[in-house]
């Protein structure tokens, strides 16, 4: 009798639970899928990014929303899985028309997401998928890349290592497409840059590597004037928790070496004091409005918008482009994207009509103990590298746009 | 015959129930209609191996996924093939992996057959992550829907009430199919391996090959629901294949009872709604998932078509005693 009675409460439990989203539906917004991953490994990244968009939908809500709407997020938990992510912004387009989507976390998911938006016609836009290849042999007119690839940034670090006039240089990556791609691109600029400079070794490892001892032997035994590396995450940290104390002391030149999260997961500063990086939005860019979008972030928020700013940039120049077009209607704003420069917090972007790929500056930073920023060692303005100068012609991305 | 039509009648009013829906719902259920369609097969299938002959396997997503890679690479590689051939190709493949699988593992039954099932999932699963070239590896591949032409007439299933027409029929068809498969003596010889399979031997059947013939089927079965999942999601990837694709199953067979054979199909509809309205309100659905299918199990172990069952009997035993007291 008692088992009954609990069968029966839980079906009106579940029964509320289909009802309750049903009764709480949205007014007349203009809605913005996020695509994140908000649980499991890389959930932190996720939740970076996806502040990053919520700072920029909350600015422009306050300065009286896009073309007088209000911008509503919708948050969409990919769990990095292209199926997952794809599958619920399906949902999302049959049952509340959703028109724009974006996402900065995994280039699988990037990948899908692009083949949806063109099917869909719907607009995608990414701040930190990077595979050179999404607006590449997989380009289409729905996506838009507000951010570098592996080709440019590549390319920013080889023009970097170049300029200091290195005479050999050691490689690092994680064995899997990213890292090779990446590694690839730094190579084929590096010897047009500077043909003299050899390439000591270059080493792969799988990604998720737990003993580095014997890649950084090969390293030390190499001598190398510097080290470059696209590692990230835990590979970095690895990297140089375990390299430094075995002899390594060279200069390391990295995709993501300005992250606070790794640098402050280290304890030790003297284990990245002097490394290098460059990034498409930092925190130090000397410019007018990225001082007063730091300042304000801060303000409100009560920390600073490492990552973050990449997701705000990216979507005020989304935004850029649905004013220029004057409606919300897809075509129109593809469109009033293609060929638009915007000039924000991390210089002036120009999204390149061809292939959807923004023409972005890179900032240069350099790792140092004394910063405005935070206890530990953090970043330092250290340069600029102009976007002429790793601009990847349209005839080498493999693109070809159809309408 | 009185019994007949109470069976044929529910059956028949359902499904006139489900070709009327695209008049009624919008696209976007229609759409969860459609996946609700597809994992009804599936689920099905899983049930004749766990619910019917008793045989808990954890590896009946590589049916499905293989299946599912299949027909994806089929459509991306072979030009202009036609979507019968492509959901042909999937089959088969499903078929002979339960062939030689099957083969395999006749012998086996109860946590040997469970874990061996396991291995050989694990085994499909690392081979879809590691040909990067062929599966897409992480990235997956996304598949176009290719073109549905049955003799000389080309039948439009581009837009989600079309596809669905295409699902319901087909599936339905198979569906209906497989329940009228328990109601053979083949059927039948399962039930009885369940219950007791020393005396099966003694009166002269070879249970190994009732076994093997039953898992070839079921293979094959979550192959046809495999190959419309890649058509249905125009995407394959890895998460098709991997174990989690089983457990998936198992929690919508448990959650609709084992007892019955609409039990799972009953499970898989409460699972794909809850799943979808509870995932756009938290991002750890998979907990209340987990909650509810606890909850299931200490309460409710008959799942819930037990729980109907039950209503129904004790509702029938109050009117018998309440026509008992009428008559005093």
């Amino acid at each position: 009798m008692k088992r009954r009675k609990k069968g029966w409460l839980f079906l009106l439990c579940s029964f509320l639970m289909v009802l309750w989203p049903v009764l709480a539906m949205g007014a007349d917004t203009i809605k913005l899928g996020v695509t994140e991953p908000l649980s499991g490994t890389f959930k932190d990244i996720g939740e970076r990014y996806l502040d990053g968009v919520k700072y920029a939908v909350e600015t422009i809500n306050a300065g009286g929303g896009l073309l007088g709407k209000k911008i509503e997020i919708i948050p969409i938990d990919s769990e990095l899985k292209p199926d997952v992510a794809s599958r619920k912004a399906q949902n999302l387009i049959l049952k509340e028309g959703v028109k724009f989507f974006c996402g900065g976390t995994g280039s699988s998911v990037g990948a899908a997401m692009s083949q949806l938006a063109n099917r869909e016609n719907v607009i995608f836009y990414t701040y930190g998928m990077e595979a050179a290849s999404l607006t590449g042999d997989k380009c289409n007119k729905n996506f838009f890349r507000a951010t570098s690839n592996t080709d440019t940034r590549s390319y920013a670090l080889a023009v970097l290592m170049a300029q200091k006039g290195y005479k050999s240089i050691a490689i690092v990556a994680q064995d899997y497409s990213f890292g090779k791609e990446a590694v690839a691109a730094f190579k084929k600029k590096m010897a047009e840059l500077s043909p003299q400079t050899k390439i000591v070794a270059e080493l792969y490892h799988p990604a998720g590597t737990k003993d580095f001892a014997p890649y950084v032997s090969q390293i030390v035994a190499a001598k190398p004037d510097a080290i470059f590396t696209p590692n990230w995450g835990n590979d970095l940290t690895l990297l140089l928790k375990q390299g430094r104390p075995m002899g390594m002391k060279q200069k390391i030149f990295s995709y993501y070496i300005n992250d606070e999260v790794v640098i402050g997961s280290l304890g030790d500063d003297s284990l990245v004091i002097g490394d290098m990086g460059v990034e498409i939005y930092t925190l130090s860019a000397p410019t007018k409005k990225n001082k007063e979008f730091v300042a304000k972030f801060y303000k409100d928020r009560g920390y600073y918008p490492v990552m973050r700013g990449k997701g705000y940039v990216a979507t005020m120049f989304w935004a850029e482009a649905v004013k220029k077009a004057g409606s919300f209607d897809v075509n129109a704003i593809i469109k009033a994207w293609e060929g638009l420069s915007y000039d924000g917090p991390a210089g002036v972007w120009t999204m390149r009509a061809a292939d959807h790929q923004t023409q972005l500056p890179f900032w240069v930073v350099e790792i140092v103990k004394n910063n405005p920023y935070y206890k530990h060692a953090f970043e330092k303005h250290a340069g600029v590298i102009n976007a002429k100068d790793v601009e990847v012609p349209v005839d080498q991305t493999g693109c070809k746009m159809s309408n | 015959m009185k019994a007949k039509i109470s069976l044929i009648l529910p059956i028949i009013s359902v499904l006139v129930l489900l070709l009327l829906m695209p008049l009624v719902l919008k696209n976007y259920h229609l759409n969860i209609l459609t996946e609700i369609i597809i994992f009804a097969l599936y689920a099905v299938s899983y049930n004749l191996l766990l619910g019917y002959a008793g045989l808990l396997s954890f590896g009946h997503a590589m049916f499905f996924g293989l299946a599912a890679f299949v027909t994806g690479i089929a459509i991306i590689h072979l030009k202009g093939i036609g979507m019968i051939t492509a959901i042909f190709l999937g089959v088969f493949s499903a078929f002979l992996a339960g062939v030689v699988i099957g083969s395999l593992l006749l012998r086996h039954k109860g946590s040997y057959f469970a874990l061996l099932t396991l291995a050989f999932n694990a085994l499909f699963y690392a081979v879809a992550t590691k040909w990067h070239s062929v599966t897409g590896g992480d990235d997956g591949l996304n598949v176009p829907r290719p073109e549905l032409n049955v003799i000389f007439a080309k039948i439009p299933v581009e837009t989600v009430p079309q596809f669905y027409y295409f699902t319901l029929i087909v599936l339905g068809i198979v569906i209906l199919f497989v329940w009228f498969f328990t109601r053979t003596a083949m059927g039948k010889t399962v039930l009885l391996m369940r219950e007791n399979e020393e005396r099966m031997k003694f009166i002269g059947y070879s249970t190994n090959l009732s076994r093997l013939i039953l898992f070839i089927f079921t293979g094959t079965l979550a192959g046809l629901a495999g190959a419309f999942y890649t058509l249905h999601f125009r995407f394959v990837s890895i998460s098709a294949i991997s174990v989690e694709m089983t457990t998936v199953v198992l929690l919508m067979t448990f959650v609709g009872g084992t007892r019955t054979f609409w039990g799972p199909i009953l499970g898989v509809f409460v699972y794909i709604i809850l799943q979808n309205y509870l995932s756009d309100i938290t991002d750890r659905w998979p907990l209340f998932m987990g909650l509810i299918f606890v909850f299931m199990v200490l309460f409710i172990p008959g799942g819930l078509s037990g729980f109907i069952m039950d209503m129904k009997e004790r509702v029938a035993k109050k009117r018998e005693v309440a026509l008992e007291g009428n008559q005093l």
